[in-house]
Order: structure tokens, then sequence, then C-alpha cells
């Protein structure tokens, strides 16, 4: 099988590259091995959030303190500016409604009921410009009843801190005591099944708008629209006081929508997309890659003039850990990060994590390389990349997103060269 | 509690010692209260191969262990069945073992009655397909699993049948003395950050590795030789029956089940008496221990890796010789009345696991002396709580009221034995999951709250095996944080608690942090970190 | 670089531990939430092999039943874990239940089939009667609302013998059908449908000796020992055509193919290494000959339809219908949309049995709203079991890919571009 280009990996950088790509009328196919991190979306993106441990205020002014290996230092600061407004219009596109700009943060409340710095918040959610006060005095949480991955004492705490008057209440409603009758599927997702369609939503809002009377806001999981894009609108407009929504314990809600919408626009621009596959290795001639063996395809191969490695950290396997190293699983790139186990981690969990900024090490090209010398058609992107301990900056998202349509450039301009060179 | 109160007894030890001692004690009518500096089974108690020795480990170097084993392990399989599983054990030569050590261990065990048999190579590796299949012989002997945490907790509960107080997180700071007599104690509570007294007539130091510090706060001096072993949690059951290398003991060849895990250990190696409380597992000992494993059983290789943790067995040296050459493993009982002139004060140590109720009834005895007490120690007859003897076996108990409640119920009566049936189940709410690994409901978690002594995350664990699991606490922990913290009507603690128990967690992940372990840790971050927003100095 | 230079030995190949309990297999699940007697796919799977291990009497023979082996939860699932084959492999390993007379009916689908195709008019006659699918109902628990499929007078295997067999000497490449149970007993027309594609492009084709049954329908009723036996003829009769003779195989039916390449292996520890390989979809055959512009197919100028095409779930999890859709897309006339591919609920013998009638329905729902609202002139899709249960649940007709591709063809142009050369 031929293609323009083809992506391992069918996240967020995946993703984006595959779209981007495709708007430029490049034929690409996503190679996805099962569901992405988008499943685990808190409901914004954050493009820098800390440098050392202090908060950031303006993102963009903020990239020139990281240091000189950071991805988005090696993208370069006005790319940065110039993608991170285009990142939105390509979300917008693929029917997604994000709040945010990259000069500065805003706020977002979290589920222990502090404040949290980001930059694009998907519209389910509430945005803040300040987070040293909240524009409210009387909140109500809302839980279901039964459901243990949203966590109201820990919110009311929060709040409570903030000045604001706090209850929580539980609901009870006919149409989960099926899921509760099973003591393991009592989970986001399946309640958000039950809203997605039927009266149950109706009946919901009846119950909050009783329960909310006396308060300014009320706080629900984000529990609202899984495969029906419609539910999150609708639930704001039956429940007749203003909605914050928080993300509950993983997989999320919004983020498996999101991860449908993208791939749903990614496919109707008439990319293919492979999922449940993966990539097992690839075959070179001198310092390109001519094609890739996938699990499922066998010998029928995978060949592109350009391939993009999006296959994410440690936790998608974009790179492996094994008791005497590191290594990149497909290629065999070369990987940046200690060999020796004990050089990994910090005995503090909360510390800073050597392991976190592990990941292959590209050019100046996010071209990966093989023992030092550059794949020729080759990129990497997202969280695959070395550099950056994306927890701790709060850039996990903005790498993926921006280093994303960084690499997607490359390629279009690559392909200009050899077209004009031809 | 009533300060006032001037109790008969003060044990200093929530171990299976001083749990066993307590018990003991109040079944034999005497006032007791147990103190213990972190929860229960802290020390060397929770932290060994949970292996309920046959006592042929030590046949043929040391007769008396063994036989002292071999009678508290028939006890024990009576008293306490719901802290036991009498899996049995094999003892196994390998080709690069004397085959001639066979038959002296054999008469070894013989001589200190313990039922050991030869069995044919063959026949090993059909009734334990995952021993090393290279094997040239097998001793099949009565080891069994004993899951600490139970021991000690169902000592404690009997106790307090008995009319015991138990003060948890409770950390003795000084010996109260009346000229050469000890008369109480002073307790830091680490929960109220407050200081308190407490009066008796008679003080047992039975802190283990921790005893010397305690016999010094005492004033007197009793020299105590830590000795650090190593082990590693393997994430899933991979032998039914303790394995073990016959030869003489030496690292890593005892291979135990336990629960839904198995355990290889040990390392050993003497440490300083001032790191005890600071345990760490080295990439060596890591690597010693899957080493030996996998001769073992060979798909050691291949089985992930739960956790890393170490203990500090609290061996003692005889009196006449401080320098340690001549450790004993023996049970060592102090009246430091006969040997230091100081009255009121008795250390209990050395021993081991299997026979703590051995020293408990040592000291018990010592104590009854004391005080003039005649009566008899029961403790090897009377079954302790949730192992009494009924027809409410696992089969019956398994009603099938909601689906997934099998899991939930069998999972209940494994750790509860009798008492699961005090745990409630009388609707959803209480049958729901709150740990997946290891089938912990709302109703257990409710219960092991109010009736089992669990000021925090980590001692909850104790109690349910929540967050022992796969996934070490990634979806479990917050749902146990929201749940206790509703039940102590304290959030702020319930963050820190959370925070702490992650720490804790992670202390166990990150000698062995590759692999999937790694991925876990890395996505239990982001979930408590990157979503949740979870931070120490947030709370 | 070699693979093995660089990626050092992985320490844990327990599958089911790889799963880092991040519980998207029960988003992608469709059993769940139609019927919560199912504990889900995490607590099914993997969770529950780690107790199973600690003790047998944690499994749960009722519960783990309820599992379609449609195998979503492993396609969705980022660690890898063969989620659906830990479950099977399960009911395998600890299932103490023998299978009732209705399963072993049900999985025996040669010998069923046999009996049913010598008697054909009256077998489909009477299954049909409302009163026959009634009794079925009460005694042997298949659900009344099921329509069986009508049983061929003539058998496949039969009508090639007569009609077919001789000719396919004259090609000088062959392939070898493994027909399966549908084409042979039920639909041999797409059978027909196949030889005919593959004589056009230069193919002979050849029947394999003495094919049994994949052996589907008893791995999922518990008649393991049988479905081995069966497993381990057809793997020697696979090796013949392969190995032997060099005529790869091809198939119909996503599920026999599914089955034949990782069922044998991972389920019923039949090796078929040196088969696996060569035994395919006939679409993911010609697409590699398309591919590879070996070969090249002329359709008719005047076809015209509009088609939507629906992924069984082994075929998802096979990863395949790229093949099947872009050789439907090669047709000038054929107009096809994609629909989301959701599982239909019939998973083989699961729908008709009487218990796990509405959860099959409540499964499928979502499809069938989906297949309602589609404008086509008909559903293409490459499993005969998909097929029944959306022609019993919805107004759509179904069409396997071959027998579109076999109307939209034209033979002797195709024909024409190989005997040139």
């Amino acid at each position: 099988m031929k293609f323009d280009t083809v992506i391992i990996g069918g996240g967020l950088s995946g993703l984006t590259c595959g779209i981007r790509l495709m708007e430029q009328g490049r034929k690409c196919a996503i190679v996805s091995s099962g569901q992405s991190a988008i499943h685990f979306f808190s409901g914004s993106f954050d493009l820098l959030s800390r440098v050392n441990g202090q908060e950031v205020t303006n993102p963009l002014e903020s990239i020139h303190s990281l240091p000189s290996e950071h991805p988005y230092q090696r993208v370069g600061q006005a790319n940065i500016a110039r993608l991170a407004e285009e990142a939105p219009q390509l979300l917008d596109r693929a029917g997604m409604v994000f709040a945010g700009t990259a000069k500065r943060n805003h706020f977002v409340l979290t589920p222990m009921g502090t404040m949290k710095p980001t930059w694009l918040t998907l519209d389910d959610f509430t945005s803040f410009a300040k987070n040293d006060k909240l524009p409210l005095s009387r909140a109500t949480i809302v839980n279901l009843q039964g459901f243990l991955d949203f966590h109201t004492l820990f919110i009311k705490d929060g709040l409570t801190r903030y000045g604001v008057e706090v209850q929580v209440r539980n609901v009870a409603m006919a149409q989960f005591e099926a899921i509760r009758r099973n003591p393991s599927e009592m989970r986001s997702s399946n309640i958000a099944k039950v809203f997605d369609q039927g009266d149950a939503l109706d009946q919901f809002a009846e119950k909050v708008n009783k329960l909310g009377k006396e308060s300014d806001v009320i706080i629900l999981p984000a529990v609202f629209g899984l495969f029906n894009t419609t539910v999150p609108a609708a639930l704001k407009a039956r429940i007749n006081k203003p909605v914050v929504l928080l993300p509950a314990v993983p997989p999320s809600t919004p983020g498996i929508r999101c991860q449908i919408q993208l791939r749903q626009r990614f496919q109707e621009l008439g990319g293919t997309h492979f999922l449940g596959d993966m990539v097992r290795e690839g075959k070179f001639k001198g310092n390109r890659l001519r094609y890739v063996n996938t699990n499922n395809h066998g010998d029928i191969q995978l060949e592109a003039d350009h391939f993009i490695l999006a296959s994410g950290s440690f936790y998608s396997k974009g790179i492996k850990a094994g008791p005497y190293g590191l290594f990149e699983p497909i290629f065999g790139l070369d990987v940046d990060g200690e060999n020796e186990r004990e050089k990994w981690f910090d005995k503090q969990v909360f510390n800073n994590q050597p392991y976190m900024h592990y990941g292959v090490r590209t050019d100046a090209r996010f071209r990966p390389m093989i023992n030092g010398q550059p794949v020729e058609n080759l990129y990497a992107a997202g969280s695959v990349l070395a550099g950056s301990n994306p927890l701790k900056e709060g850039s996990g998202a903005g790498i993926c997103l921006l280093t994303s349509l960084h690499v997607a450039e490359q390629i279009l301009q690559d392909q200009d060269d050899e077209e004009r060179y031809i | 509690m009533n300060t006032s109160k001037d109790y008969d007894v003060i044990i200093i030890g929530g171990g299976a010692t001083g749990a066993g001692t307590a018990r003991d004690c109040a079944m034999r009518g005497l006032s007791v209260l147990l103190v213990e500096r972190h929860d229960l089974a802290t020390g060397a108690t929770g932290r060994n191969h949970g292996l309920l020795h046959s006592g042929a480990r030590y046949a043929v170097t040391d007769h008396e262990s063994a036989s002292e084993c071999i009678q508290e392990n028939m006890i024990l399989r009576r008293i306490a069945s719901h802290c036991v599983e009498e899996n049995d054990g094999l003892f196994i030569t390998l080709p690069d073992d004397d085959i001639a050590f066979q038959s002296l261990f054999i008469d070894s065990c013989q001589k200190a009655g313990i039922n050991a048999q030869a069995i044919d190579p063959d026949y090993a590796r059909l009734i334990e397909p995952s021993v090393n299949p290279e094997l040239i012989g097998a001793v099949k002997v009565p080891d069994g699993s004993v899951d600490p945490f139970r021991l000690a907790l169902s000592n404690v509960l009997d106790a307090k049948i008995h009319n015991a107080d138990l003060l948890t997180h409770h950390e003795v700071t000084g010996i109260i003395r009346k000229g050469d007599r000890v008369t109480g104690v002073e307790l830091y509570d680490h929960q109220t950050r407050a200081k308190v007294s407490y009066h008796g007539k008679i003080v047992v130091n039975a802190a283990g590795i921790w005893g010397q510090h305690l016999a010094g706060l005492a004033g007197v001096t009793v020299n105590m030789f830590p000795a650090k072993g190593s082990l590693l949690i393997f994430g899933h059951r991979v032998n039914t029956m303790i394995l073990n290398r016959c030869r003489k003991p030496a690292n890593a060849d005892i291979l135990v089940p336990g629960d839904t895990i198995c355990l290889i250990g040990t390392t050993s190696e003497r440490i300083p008496y001032d790191e005890i409380d600071n345990m760490y597992v080295s990439t060596e000992d890591v690597d010693v221990l899957i080493r030996e494993g996998m001769k073992l059983a060979p798909s050691l290789a291949t089985t992930r890796v739960l956790r890393a943790y170490a203990g500090v067995r609290p061996l003692v040296a005889a009196d006449d010789d401080p320098n340690g050459r001549n450790i004993s493993r023996g049970i060592v009982l102090l009246d430091h009345q006969e040997r230091d002139g100081l009255s009121g004060f008795i250390t209990i140590t050395g021993g081991k696991l299997m026979t703590y109720r051995l020293m408990a009834e040592w000291a018990t005895d010592l104590v009854c002396r004391k005080l003039a007490v005649e009566k008899q120690c029961e403790t090897a007859d009377n079954p302790l709580p949730g192992s009494e003897k009924n027809d409410f076996s696992v089969k019956s108990a398994t009603r099938k009221i909601y689906s997934g409640s099998r899991v939930v119920q069998m999972s209940a009566q494994d750790r509860h034995g009798t008492l699961a049936s005090n745990i409630a189940s009388s609707d959803m709410m209480d049958d729901a999951m709150v740990c997946e690994c290891e089938g912990v409901s709302i109703g257990e978690v409710n219960y092991a709250i109010k009736e089992l002594h669990v000021a925090n995350l980590i001692d909850l664990r104790r109690r349910t095996r929540v967050g022992m699991g796969t996934c070490q606490g990634e979806l479990c922990a917050c749902r146990a944080a929201g749940l206790l913290g509703e039940a102590l009507e304290e959030t702020v603690q319930a963050k820190d608690d959370l925070a702490n128990f992650l720490q804790e967690r992670w202390k166990g992940m990150y000698p062995i942090a590759w692999g999937e372990t790694l991925i876990e840790s890395q996505f239990t971050s982001w979930i408590y970190e990157g979503i949740y927003g979870l931070k120490p100095e947030n709370n | 670089m070699k693979k093995d230079t660089f990626e050092p030995y992985n320490i844990s190949d327990n599958d089911f531990e790889q799963c880092v309990k991040c519980t998207i297999c029960t988003v992608y699940c469709p059993v769940v939430l139609v019927n919560p007697d199912y504990p889900g796919p995490k607590q099914a799977g993997p969770d529950g092999e780690r107790l199973r291990l600690k003790n047998p009497d944690y499994f749960d023979e009722e519960a783990l039943k309820l599992c379609l082996n449609c195998k979503r939860c492993e396609v969705a699932c980022p660690s890898g874990v063969k989620i659906g084959d830990v479950i099977q492999a399960a009911r395998i390993k600890y299932g103490t239940k023998r299978p009732t007379l209705r399963d072993a009916i049900m999985a025996n689908t040669d010998l069923v089939g046999t009996m049913a195709s010598a008697f054909a008019p009256i077998v489909n006659t009477t299954v049909a009667l409302k009163p026959v699918r009634q009794i079925m109902d009460k005694v042997l628990k298949i659900d009344h609302h099921r329509i069986f499929p009508k049983y061929s007078g003539e058998k496949f295997e039969t009508w090639y013998r007569k009609h077919a067999a001789a000719k396919q000497d004259g090609f000088k490449k062959c392939v070898s059908y493994f027909h399966g149970c549908y084409v042979n007993y039920n639909f041999p027309q797409l059978g027909k449908d196949l030889i005919k594609i593959m004589n056009a492009a230069g193919y002979g084709v050849k029947l394999l000796e003495k094919e049994k049954c994949c052996g589907v329908a008893l791995i999922s009723n518990g008649l393991v020992k049988q479905a081995a036996r069966q497993a381990r003829h057809n793997v020697r009769a696979l090796q013949k055509s392969i190995v032997e003779n060099g005529h790869p195989v091809v198939s119909t039916s996503s599920t026999c193919t599914f089955t034949i390449r990782d069922e044998y292996p991972h389920l019923l520890g039949v090796n078929n290494e040196d088969v696996r390989e060569q035994t395919e979809l006939a679409t993911r055959f010609l697409f590699r000959l398309i591919d590879g512009e070996k070969l090249q197919l002329v359709f008719k100028k005047n076809y015209s339809a509009r088609v939507a095409y629906h992924t069984p779930c082994h075929m998802e999890k096979l990863g395949w219908s790229i093949y099947s859709t872009s050789l439907l897309q090669m047709i000038p006339g054929l107009e096809l949309m994609q629909l989301d591919s959701q599982c239909c609920g019939i998973a083989g013998t699961y729908g008709f049995k009487k218990e796990n009638y509405e959860t099959a329905q409540g499964v499928g729902q979502p499809l069938f709203t989906q297949i309602e609202e589609a404008d086509v002139d008909c559903i293409a899709t490459d499993c005969e079991t998909c097929k029944w249960q959306i022609e019993m649940s919805t107004t759509a007709k179904v069409k396997n890919p071959v027998a579109i591709l076999a109307d939209a063809l034209d033979i002797e142009a195709t024909q024409a571009l190989w005997q040139q050369q």
C-alpha cells in the first residue's frame, strides 16, 4: 500500500499531523496500536504552565527560559507563536471549540478544587481569568449516586479555601440502576452512554435544578457526550444555573469524544486509519525509510515518501524501558536518556522524575537518528520527543500539537523542494 | 482513653509478637495496653516472605528452631485458618546442588518432627508445574503461606475482645522510671501531635529491631544486629506450592505464593543500626533476586515484578558476646530485673514470625509470674477471630446477589474469614468495587474503617489489600481516599493522605521501575498530578 | 538494524500483566451497557485472570459466557493485551459445564448442515414455521425471533465437483478455497461468485482436502476438544495446499479466516505457523495482486449501486476492511460509504440463544439505526452471521463484497488482459 505519509501513532500528535497533511492534499495513513492517551484528556490543553516550578503567565514569552534542547526552543519561539494560532483553528475545523490564547494562560478548576493555569479549554469546561479568587459564592456539587470516580470532598475542600459556600448532593436515577448492579462498571464512560440517548438528561437536569436553587453554579463530573456530541450543550441548556464540569477518573468522556472527532475529521478528509495495529519494523535503503510492516498487514507493506513517528512516551510504548536500558522499539532509534535504571527516577514521587524527560533524539529538523545519523524521511513529533518533562511544565498537549504542526510543515516543504528539484 | 488508668501490662510494638503478647495477656485476664509507633505489622512482621515455615529450612542447621516451627505451624493451621494457606512446600535439588544433602535434610526434618518425603522429580513437575524442570530431586514438606497482616490484626482483635486497649500511631518517646522500677511510657501521638503518658505495672518491649532503642530509653542495653533482607513481589501467582532450594539456606531461595501474588526472597546484608528506618532495595539486590528466583521457577524471568521491599531481621547478640559473633535466631526473653536490676521491664525479641505465639506465651508467662497470676496460656487452643470453625464455607458465602459480587465476596472471605459476615452487602452500593485488582468493595472499606483501626490509607491497605494489586493504587487510591475522608470527616488530611499513599507505593516501585511498572507510574502521575492537580504543596 | 539487536528481552510475556488498568476496553465493550451481568472486559479479562490464578474458584462461568468474543476490547487496548483471548482461554481452562444439547447442535455446523442440506426443502419450511420456532424456543432455548438461514438443496462441494472442478486444472496458477459452512450448506452462490472472479483473474480454484468447519461455534460453545481436532485436521489440509502444492488459501468469511489464523494458535494451541500467512480473505489476496500491479480488474460500464460497508468485529480485529472496501471502490459505478464500525450483536451462535436475544439486539441497535438511516441499495460485509443479523433486524439487504465484485466484473475483458500477455 502506498501513501504520501505514514504516521505511526494515532494520538493527539498523529492525528494533528494527519489532519494537517490531509488538508494540504497529502494522502496519509495512521497506524494506531489501540486507543490513544487523548482518552485521559482533562478538558484543557496546556502550552506551558510552569518553568522551574514557577507558574507562567505568558507561555510564549516564557519559552526562552526553557533549556535549549526543549522541543519548543527547537521549533523556535516565532514558529511556536504562529503555530499556536493555527492549532485551535485545526481543532475547530474538526468540530471542537476551544477557548484561550498562547499569550496569556487562563485557569481551570481541578478535581482537587485548586486552580491550574492552561492554554486551551474545551467549551464543555469553564475558564477563569484569575486564580486568586472565584467569581462565585455558593456552589452545589452534584454527583450520581454510586459514582466513585468523582471526589466531591476534595472539590469542596478546595472551594472552601476560596471562600465559596459549598453543598454536596447526590442524585439517584432509575436509568443508572442497571450499571450500578455491576460492581465494577459504574464508570464515567458508561454513565455517558446512558446520557447519550433517551430522556436521562432531562430527568437529571430537572433534579439538579431543584437541588441547586440556592447556588450560583452547579458543579458536575464531566460525564456528558461520549458518542453524542450534542449532549454537553443540551445539558447546559436544561440546567438553569451556570454549569462547571470537572474531570473524573479516566477514561475521560470529553477526551473520547475529541478523539472520535479528530479521527473522523482525518477520515472525512480521506485519511486511512488503522486501529489496533502495530508497526513491527521498517525497511531502510541507505538513510531512507522505504516502508514499514505491521502486525495486521503482514507482507503487504505500507510504503510512503515520509514517515512520522508519533508513538508517544513510555505509556504508549513509543519508547520502552527494560531492566538493562532504554530503547525505541520499532526502528531502534537513538534514545536520549540514562542507560542505568537507577538514574531514571527520583525517590520522591512528586519530584521531577528524570524518566519523564526521555525520548528519541532528533536533529534540528526533528528527524530521529540511528547511531547519530538522521533518517532522511522520518520525523518525530509529540511525546516521543526527548527534552522536556511535560507533567512538571504543563506542556504535554502543547508539545504534541505544535511539534506535529511543525513537522507537518517540514514535510510539506520537503515535498515542495523535491518537486522543484525534479 | 483513660490516661490515669494503671494497666497491668503495657506492650510496645504492634508486630506479631506484640499483638500475640497482648492477646495472651488479655486472655489471662490482665488489663492490657498495646502501643505502636506506626501501624500494625509495619516492621519485620509485614516485611518477610509470609512463609508458614514447616521448620524444614532450619532442620539441618538449627534443630531447636525447626521443632519450634513445626509445632507452631500445626497450631497456626488450627487457630489462624483464615490467615494460612495449607499449600505445602517443595525443597528442590538442582543439577548444581549436591544431591547428597537431600538425605541429611530428610533425616534432620524427621528428627525435628517434620514430615518430609522425597518425591520423584517427575511427580514434582506434575504437582507444581512452575518448578524448574531441570530439578534432580524434590522433598515435600508441610510448608504453607501465612498473611502476616491478617495474623497481627486478628491477634489484636482478639486482645480487644478480651478488653485490651490499642494505640496505633503512638510512638514511645520515653520509658517512665521510678528508681529501679519502670512504671509507664511517654507517648507521642503522631495524629494529634500531642504527648501523653500511660502507666502500667509491667512494660513489655516487643519492638523487634527497635527494641535496642527502647531498651536504651529504659536505661538498659540490648544489642541487636540488624540484617536487611530484600524481597520482590511478582504480579500474580506463578506457583501454588512454596519452592525452596534443598541446600544450606542462601540468598533468594524461597518463592512463596500469597494471596494474589508470589514473592521471592531474601537477600541478607548486615546494616548499621542507624539505617534500620531507611530501608531501600538496591539494583544489585533486585538482580540477584530475579536471577536466583529464575532457578526455582524459570517463568519468573518473564513475570512482571510489582514491588520490591526490604525488612530487618531482629537478630540479637548473646549477652556474653556483644560483638555479635554468636547470634541467636532463637527466641530471646530478657527479664531486666534479673539481668539489669530494672524491675517492671521485660524484652521479648529474636525468634521469627512463625514462633510469635510461643514468644508471646513465654513473655506472658513471665508477666504472669511477676504479677502472681496463675492462669494458663490458651492461645494455642482457641481460634483467632475470623478462624472460628463453622459451616460458613466459601461456597455458601458466594450468594449471587449481583453479578460481580462473587469476586467481592470471595475476596472478602479470603481476607477476613468468618468476620467477612460483618461486611455489609445488602445493597449495590456496598458491593461496588473500590479496588478492582483485589476486589475490595465499599462495604469492606467501610467495615475496615469502622472496626479495624484504620487511621489512613496505608493502614487501610494493610487491612483490605486496597492498592496492593497490579495498578498499585492508580485507580483505587482516590476512591478509597474519598471514602476514608468521608468517614473520618477529614478532607485536608485526606489529600495529604492520598499523596502519602502514592509516595508509599512509589517506594516499592522505583527499584523495579522498568517495563509495565514505569508505564503504570507515568500513567498514575498523569492522573493525579496532571489531571487531578494533586501536589503535596497544595494541600 | 535487525530488531532483535536493539530490543532486549521483554520482561513480561504474560499478556494479561501488560494491562495498566486504563479501562479503555470497557468504553468499547458492546455488552457491558446492555447486560450489566457481564463484568466487563477488564474485570472478566486481566483482573479476573489474576484472581483465577490465585484460586480457580474465582472463575465465573455464567458471567464470562456473556462475552461475545468480538475482540473490540483488544482493538481498543493501548497496551496490547489480548483481553478477548484471556476471557475465552479462561472459559476453556476452567469451564466445567458440559454444553447443552442445543449448544452442541448449533456448534456442529457440519453435521447439522449435511443433514439439513439433504432435506433442505423440508427443513427450510419447517424451521420457518412459527409453531416450530416456538417449540425450538421452549425446548432448545433458541429464540423464536430468529429466522434460520435457509439450507441449500445442493451443497457447494457437490456443485463444485459436478460443475467446476475439471475446469480448474486449466489454470497455471491456483488457490485453494476455504468455503466454510455457510457457503457449503446455505449459500453456494457466494462460492460460485468467488470462482468466477478468480478464474477471471487467471487463478484456478481448488478445494481443500476434506475441509471441516473452522470450529468457531465449537469454541464458543465449549466443545474445545472437538474444535482442536477439527483445527488440526484443517491445518493439515492447509499445509497440503500451501506447503506441498504451493496453493495459497483464500476464504470469503472473515470469521473463518480469523479463527484459522488467530484462534487456532491462541485458544486451541494448534500451531499454524507455516500456513498462517498464506491463509487469508479473498479480497486481501486480490488487493495484493492489484496493488503490486500483477492484476487488473475490468468492470462493467453500466454497473451502478450505492453500498454501505459494515465492518464485522473479526474484520475490525484483523484490520482488513481496507482490502474489501478498496476493491469495492475500484468499481466505477459504485458509491461506497463506510458505516461506523459497531458490533451487530449476533456473534455467531450467541445471538441465537434465547437467553442472549435481548443482549444481542441491544448491542446491535446503534448499528441498525445507522443502517436504516443510510440511503443505500445494499450493505456489504464479509461475515455471514452479520448478514443474518442485519437482515433479520433491519430492512436492508446484505451482500458479501465478493458477490458485489462478481456482479460488477466484466469477466471477458478482465480475462483478456492477462490472456494477451
